[in-house]
């Protein structure tokens, strides 16, 4: 297996009575961040279950960090974390004994896992409130708590499932920012969520399920293609920017508090800036609007494979 | 840079940013993480890192078992002039006082078991390298440990007390050393017997009252029962026992006891001359222990439920 193939997944099928979670899913996934991405019921924690070994495919395997998932969960298990989605913490323990305890579970020493436990929870903004009982957390607090359990056995790859579910816009970003950290860290993290600004805002790597089979896998970056569509930010003059583009022959209008101008080729960028300069207002933003991964799966779902 | 940071013999203060360090240390496997949840049950069950509330009723129980073994040394201190044979109770009578621990295990084995199904814990553990059978290892080895040292305890502070108030320490440590196996290996069978009913039981529901009923329920309609299957059976016959005696399993290991120390079943005990009654004890009660552990595996063969 290529060392910079993280996950490989062969003609992974998985049935439950009555219901087919996933349905030959086949894909190489290379290391970093990657969205696990599909609407609710899509598959994607099934996934998560089988790469943890947890549950067993109906057909096909799985290879994790290079290791048969069938052959060794055992050893596979001991390279990953995982993040649950529903609440999984016992509530009437501090976070620090928790963290600590899952630190010894996944093999380290007693010494080690309390140390490791004080320095993740500290990494994860929880240094103050860790030998305070879980049950007094916060929603975000507790997501932080269980992303720190994740981390503290110091894995190659890391599971998320809807990591941001529940939080509040702060705690969101929050979240995000520190799952965008991990890949700094050389963890790679797998995030399940069915939020696509979630993953467009973090993950460099994107696999698309609905209904138990792969809609698209790629590079988040090639998946988003320009729409001919700029987005020009001059403050709260926007209609001096508007009237000033109908009279170059470009349509624009007022989007979310910016500008966004319909363009047809570089030529028409310059003309917008020009205007923009002409008026003498103050640009803040000018960028060309991508396709969304929202339109990405929309379109990749109702289609053809 | 200010002056006095630059004055030499005073100190700069310094920023590091501890940020992720990964873990580069030895780490365990299996048998660690089996090794890590039963030092974490045993927490649990003695309140450790707990709030006051949940030390007390362990320690509370070991305080009122231990009562018998400082009374007899006592009283053994207070007529040791006049050479008196108190003996208030017997090693084999105090193995029958550690049944009161049945007490202690449905107050226990519920706390360890039930809040990891109920709180959604077992997941995370189960993503560590554990799988059923070392889960079930670590539960219930934790609280056959408790119960084996809060049996043994009482029995060792009677022994020593004993030795020390006698008129020859030698001559009392030599005249009883058979009790230096009976009593461990009878505590032992004790201990093992009530931590799997006790783990068996509590794995059934994730509400801890309810298991804790159940254990009591038990062995309360077993103890019934089988009292009036001995009064009627005791009317037909001579013998002064009956095999109905075995359908009480709170007294099951109490045969064993008996065997243990004396050879055979205690002639005035409800078991009491049934022919191989001490077959049969032996017997039911490697079947009950087969029972609750296969319950146990059954319910932890897979963590999806």
């Amino acid at each position: 297996m290529d060392a910079d193939v993280l996950l490989r997944v062969t003609a992974l099928t998985k049935r439950y009575p009555g219901v087919t979670a996933l349905d030959g899913l086949t894909l190489d996934v290379p290391r970093g961040r990657i969205g696990l991405v599909g609407a609710n019921g899509a598959g994607k924690s099934t996934m998560f279950r089988l790469l943890l070994g947890l549950t067993q495919p109906t057909e096909g395997h799985i290879q994790v960090c290079g290791v048969d998932v069938a052959a060794d969960p055992i050893e596979v298990r001991s390279r990953l974390g995982y993040m649950p989605e529903h609440d999984c913490l016992p509530l009437d323990q501090t976070a620090a004994d928790v963290v600590s305890t899952f630190g010894e579970l996944s093999g380290l020493p007693r010494r080690a896992a309390r140390q490791r436990a004080s320095d993740i929870l500290d990494l994860v903004g929880l240094d103050e409130a860790r030998f305070r009982p879980i049950g007094g957390f916060s929603t975000g607090m507790r997501q932080r708590t269980k992303l720190a359990q994740a981390l503290v056995g110091d894995p190659e790859l890391v599971l998320l499932d809807e990591p941001t579910a529940g939080l509040d816009p702060l705690g969101r970003e929050e979240m995000l920012a520190l799952v965008a950290r991990l890949g700094t860290f050389g963890i790679s993290v797998m995030m399940a969520t069915h939020l696509l600004d979630d993953v467009q805002q973090v993950c460099d790597h994107v696999v698309m399920i609905d209904a138990g089979r792969l809609v698209v896998a790629g590079e988040t970056a090639s998946l988003l293609d320009r729409t001919g569509v700029v987005t020009v930010d001059v403050g709260l003059r926007h209609h001096d920017l508007i009237a000033g583009l109908a009279s170059a022959g470009v349509d624009a209008t007022v989007v979310n508090g910016a500008v966004e101008a319909t363009i047809e080729g570089d030529q028409q960028l310059d003309l917008v800036r020009d205007v923009v300069a002409d008026l003498g207002l103050p640009l803040f933003r000018l960028t060309t609007r991508l396709t969304s991964l929202d339109e990405v799966f929309l379109r990749s779902a109702g289609g053809p494979e | 840079m200010s002056a006095a940071a630059e004055s030499p013999g005073v100190r700069r203060g310094a920023v590091y940013d501890r940020s992720y360090r990964p873990y580069d240390g030895p780490r365990g496997r299996r048998a660690a993480a089996t090794a890590a949840l039963y030092r974490a049950s045993i927490r649990r069950a003695l309140g450790l890192r707990r709030s006051w509330r949940q030390k007390a009723a362990p320690f509370v129980l070991l305080a009122v078992v231990s009562v018998p073994a400082v009374v007899n040394v006592g009283i053994g201190y207070i007529t040791r002039e006049r050479r008196l044979p108190i003996e208030i109770i017997t090693y084999r009578d105090y193995v029958g006082v550690s049944s009161a621990l049945l007490l202690f295990v449905a107050l226990v084995a519920p706390d360890v078991m039930c809040p990891d199904r109920r709180q959604r814990v077992l997941p995370l553990m189960f993503s560590r390298p554990l799988v059923g059978n070392d889960y079930v290892a670590a539960k219930v080895g934790s609280i056959t440990t408790i119960l084996f040292a809060f049996s043994f305890l009482p029995q060792l502070v009677l022994f020593v007390g004993n030795m020390l108030v006698s008129d020859s320490a030698f001559d009392y440590f030599a005249g009883h050393l058979d009790v230096l196996w009976q009593v461990p290996a009878s505590v032992a069978l004790l201990a093992v017997y009530y931590a799997v009913i006790g783990c068996a039981v509590a794995s059934l529901t994730d509400r801890r009252i309810v298991a804790g009923a159940s254990v009591i329920g038990l062995f309360l309609v077993t103890s019934i029962a089988s009292a009036v299957i001995v009064d009627n059976g005791a009317d037909r016959g001579p013998s002064p026992g009956s095999p109905g005696a075995l359908v009480n399993v709170l007294r099951l290991p109490l045969y064993l006891r008996d065997l243990v120390f004396l050879g055979h079943v205690d002639a005035t005990s409800p078991l009491g001359g049934v022919d191989h009654g001490g077959m049969y004890a032996v017997g039911l009660y490697v079947i009950v222990l087969g029972l609750g552990l296969g319950v146990l595996w059954r319910r932890y063969r897979w963590v999806e439920r």
